[in-house]
């Protein structure tokens, strides 16, 4: 077909292809008007930024726990990865990975924790390349506090501070297990 | 110089037309500065203009009744949030077809399953003219409104903005957010998907 008859015919159908529009729709619309139409600041030019994003609820929990680390981090200086900080973002990866894949996140979570905190020289040993991660009361890793205790962080999330009596009966089922 | 899609009008129904055209130019530039400054009567105004055409804008893209109709109700809460849009020297419409096409756009994505309800879906009156008793006339229409349903979001948009909906290039270009010559790309590839699709 010729480019001008289609043309021709686009704009035929244009002048057939009509509905009926409800009543009363105007009128729905004009009752949205709000009763002052503001502009944006005299002189600003603006533009709307609208983001769709779509993503699973365990890559949403992560650029949050990521995203207020960094903003810890920024504001707070060394103490950024501190126990509240961290609690939170233990929080979040339980209620929003709710048991499926909750096990590697908190394992990685608390691996960045384990890498910071040596990096920061303190005294601290990792046992989660070694863990049962059905044993609820394995320890993922436990470092030495100021005070003599030791605080001891277990692969669900939980955090104690033990003594070190408390601590050998922690570790010791665990070494046994990895001696067999 | 503007193109219009205008073929059918004799030369002085055309002048006639263009003198119409330029009051509807002044009476949308009185509009719009009443719209900057916050005059409700004029927003009202707005909506009996462009209600209608919104609607069918957004029939013809594809959209069902109901959704056509919110998302009509969408475009018009968007252009009262947007007045600051609304520059000295920029078409009303061209804004307000933005604002519709952006609200259709988001619409299509969060639904990316539906199916356009294409525009053979509209309700065609019955007409006494002669020209449309004509059978074969009448199937190339159905074949053309059918192929036009079918069409890529952006070339449907093109199509029914210019053809359709009666924007020149430079509006109809505004309204898809392009430049002119993008847009006449968009048509140009549109009438070629169009040609071949309709006998």
């Amino acid at each position: 077909m010729e480019n001008e008859k289609l043309k021709k015919l686009l704009n035929e159908a244009a002048e057939q292809v009509s509905e009926p529009v409800r009543p009363g729709l105007n009128e729905d619309i004009k009752h949205q008007i709000p009763h002052r139409l503001l502009r944006h600041k005299g002189g600003w030019n603006t533009i709307n930024i609208i983001i769709d994003l779509r993503m699973s609820k365990l890559t949403a929990a992560a650029v949050i726990i990521i995203t207020m680390i960094l903003l810890a981090s920024f504001f707070g200086g060394r103490d950024s990865m501190g126990d509240g900080i961290f609690q939170d973002s233990m929080l979040l990866i339980r209620y929003w990975s709710r048991g499926r894949g909750a096990y590697s996140s908190v394992v990685s979570a608390g691996r960045s924790k384990y890498e910071h905190l040596l990096n920061r020289g303190e005294d601290v040993a990792w046992y989660g390349d070694s863990i049962d991660p059905k044993d609820n009361n394995a320890v993922l890793m436990q470092r030495k506090l100021p005070d003599g205790k030791y605080g001891v962080m277990f692969v669900d999330g939980r955090e104690r501070q033990v003594n070190a009596e408390e601590l050998i009966k922690l570790l010791t089922p665990m070494l046994q297990k990895k001696t067999k | 110089m503007e193109q219009r899609a205008n073929f059918a009008h004799p030369v002085s129904e055309r002048q006639n037309h263009n003198i119409k055209k330029e009051h509807s130019a002044q009476r949308q530039d009185t509009l719009a500065a009443r719209l900057r400054a916050g005059d409700r009567t004029a927003a009202a105004e707005l909506v009996d203009v462009y209600y209608q055409q919104i609607y069918l804008y957004m029939r013809r893209l594809g959209h069902d009744r109901q959704v056509s109709e919110d998302l009509t109700q969408e475009s018009f809460l968007n252009a009262w949030y947007n007045i600051g849009q609304l520059r000295d020297g920029r078409a009303l419409n061209s804004w307000l077809y933005r604002i519709a096409g952006n609200v259709s756009r988001l619409y299509w994505r969060r639904h990316k399953g539906k199916e356009a309800a294409g525009i053979e879906d509209i309700d065609v009156p019955d007409s006494s003219d002669a020209q449309w008793d004509k059978a074969g006339h009448r199937e190339q229409l159905e074949q053309l409104k059918n192929a036009v349903a079918r069409l890529p979001i952006k070339l449907r948009q093109a199509v029914v903005l210019h053809y359709m909906q009666q924007l020149t290039i430079a509006e109809a270009a505004e309204a898809a957010g392009v430049r002119p010559g993008t847009f006449k790309s968009r048509l140009n590839r549109a009438l070629k998907a169009l040609r071949k699709r309709v006998i």
